[in-house]
């Protein structure tokens, strides 16, 4: 152990961690469930199902996610005049309660950062869950329809679960990347791994250290992800009679 | 409102282009960076690729490792950490500055990505067109240089424009070294001026919509381009 890292450097430090695996795991969650909708709207029957999906899509695949955690962050606040700023995203119970539950200073910057990176993963989840979608074997959903299913439940208990697991590799590399995202949050205030890291550089000023720590940590903190996502995969495809290589 | 479209056309030649009496910037830097990156990036994931391929195990386990550890970094901890090995000179010997740290790095970022794109492009180049090649007296070298490398990038394009548009987008980050891109100068041209803040949103719609029509356009033109020509062997030349 360096002798500059002291316990409460390491503690502010843990605390950035946490601040990272509980984004990672809330953005995945929310970004999942975005993605399938969009995914789902795009192949929907409905044209203004459709037309909003791609719109929507389109439009946050394309920006930057930095643009958006800052247009998110800092410039939404700024089309209030200051008083209504204040009391509208810094100083109500809403937030309050956020913030004594976190524990997070400034809460609402966390919630443009889950915001901001929720729609840019989720638009780029929807076309790999699409993709998956779009690859389920018509004969399976024949199958189903044959055997006396709606065309509805036919969609809920096969194309859906089954384009799920066809799609899901591309899922897990997505959240990985995702996880990499968070660390952009730093720029937006949000005391996340990154930015305690950079603190404790400019009380430090053992840059070199500290920022190869912080490539370390990210590429644990990916791999753990990964190892557990595949986890999750090997779950879906469990009991399933079908070898999962003849499907794909 | 009239106020704001003053803001954003008085701010329009600094986003696109820089501001004047400085070196070029905003989204023409954007460009000329990304461009660059995608292109030298290319070249060391040819090389990366390869290794990867290689019979050699000492090389083909670093060419992974080092493509792993690229992948597995956030581009913010990537960008400061590199320029704080590069800026400082310690990699080096010389001390480079804020744009060419970040040039070094976003080339290497690009390489990391393309580079698993070309190793599975060569993994998908049918065997017997390699070994017919051979059959026919060329070299190893020759081979790799006319046939492997043509088929694989002709296969991989639509992934490699992919890769290209997002390394585009993800240039943004280098408003964390201040290297005078579109991001750093929508935040200059807003500065830390209480006045200005009435046209955040409207210079980050602007600034984001400018990054959506190039990664938008991009892949709307390539997609245009790509669909007469659906063969893999249908172009007269690689």
């Amino acid at each position: 152990m360096p002798d500059w890292l002291t316990g409460e450097l390491g503690l502010q430090i843990a605390g950035g961690v946490a601040v990272t695996v509980a984004l990672t795991v809330i953005t995945s969650i929310t970004s999942f469930a975005v993605g399938l909708g969009a995914a789902i709207g795009r192949r929907s029957g409905r044209a203004w199902a459709r037309r909003t999906a791609a719109t929507f899509v389109e439009i946050f695949r394309n920006v930057p996610a930095l643009i958006l955690l800052i247009f998110f962050a800092f410039a939404v606040p700024n089309l209030f005049p200051a008083g209504l700023r204040k009391t509208l995203f810094f100083d109500n119970r809403f937030v309050d309660t956020i913030e004594t539950i976190t524990t997070l200073p400034l809460p609402y910057y966390a919630l443009a950062a889950v915001v901001a990176l929720t729609v840019n993963t989720g638009a780029h989840l929807a076309e790999i869950l699409r993709a998956g979608l779009d690859s389920v074997p018509q004969q399976r959903i024949d199958a189903a329809r044959s055997l006396g299913a709606s065309a509805r439940s036919a969609y809920l208990t096969i194309t859906i679960p089954d384009g799920v697991r066809i799609a899901f590799p591309g899922v897990i590399n997505r959240l990985v990347h995702n996880l990499k995202n968070t660390a952009l949050v730093s720029f937006v205030a949000v005391p996340d791994a990154f930015q305690k890291i950079q603190g404790t550089i400019t009380k430090t000023f053992e840059a070199t250290e500290l920022l190869i720590f912080a490539a370390l940590l990210y590429l644990l903190l990916a791999t753990l992800l990964e190892f557990g996502l595949r986890r999750i995969e090997l779950a879906l495809w469990r009991g399933r009679a079908v070898d999962r290589r003849l499907d794909v | 409102m009239s106020d704001q479209f003053d803001f954003l056309l008085r701010q329009l030649p600094n986003l696109l282009w820089g501001f004047p009496s400085r070196r070029p910037g905003g989204l023409l830097l954007s460009l000329l960076l990304s461009a660059g990156a995608i292109s030298a990036g290319l070249v060391l994931a040819i090389a990366l690729a390869f290794a990867n391929h290689s019979r050699n195990r000492l090389v083909q386990v670093l060419a992974r490792r080092v493509v792993w550890a690229i992948r597995g970094i956030p581009l913010i901890v990537l960008l400061v950490l590199m320029f704080q090995l590069l800026g400082t000179g310690t990699l080096f010997g010389v001390s480079f500055s804020a744009f060419w740290a970040a040039a070094v790095t976003l080339t290497l970022y690009a390489a990391a990505y393309q580079a698993d794109i070309v190793t599975a492009g060569i993994t998908a180049v049918p065997q017997q067109l390699v070994s017919d090649a051979r059959l026919l007296g060329a070299s190893p070298v020759t081979v790799a240089r006319t046939v492997t490398l043509p088929y694989c990038l002709r296969t991989m394009r639509p992934a490699l424009v992919t890769q290209a548009i997002t390394i585009f987008k993800d240039s943004s980050v280098v408003v964390v070294l201040g290297v005078a891109d579109l991001t750093t100068n929508a935040r200059i041209a807003l500065g830390g001026d209480v006045s200005n803040t009435p046209f955040w949103v409207a210079t980050y719609l602007l600034v984001g919509f400018l990054y959506w029509c190039v990664a938008f356009g991009i892949a709307r033109l390539v997609n245009a381009h790509d669909r007469p020509t659906s063969s893999l062997l249908g172009g007269a030349h690689g």
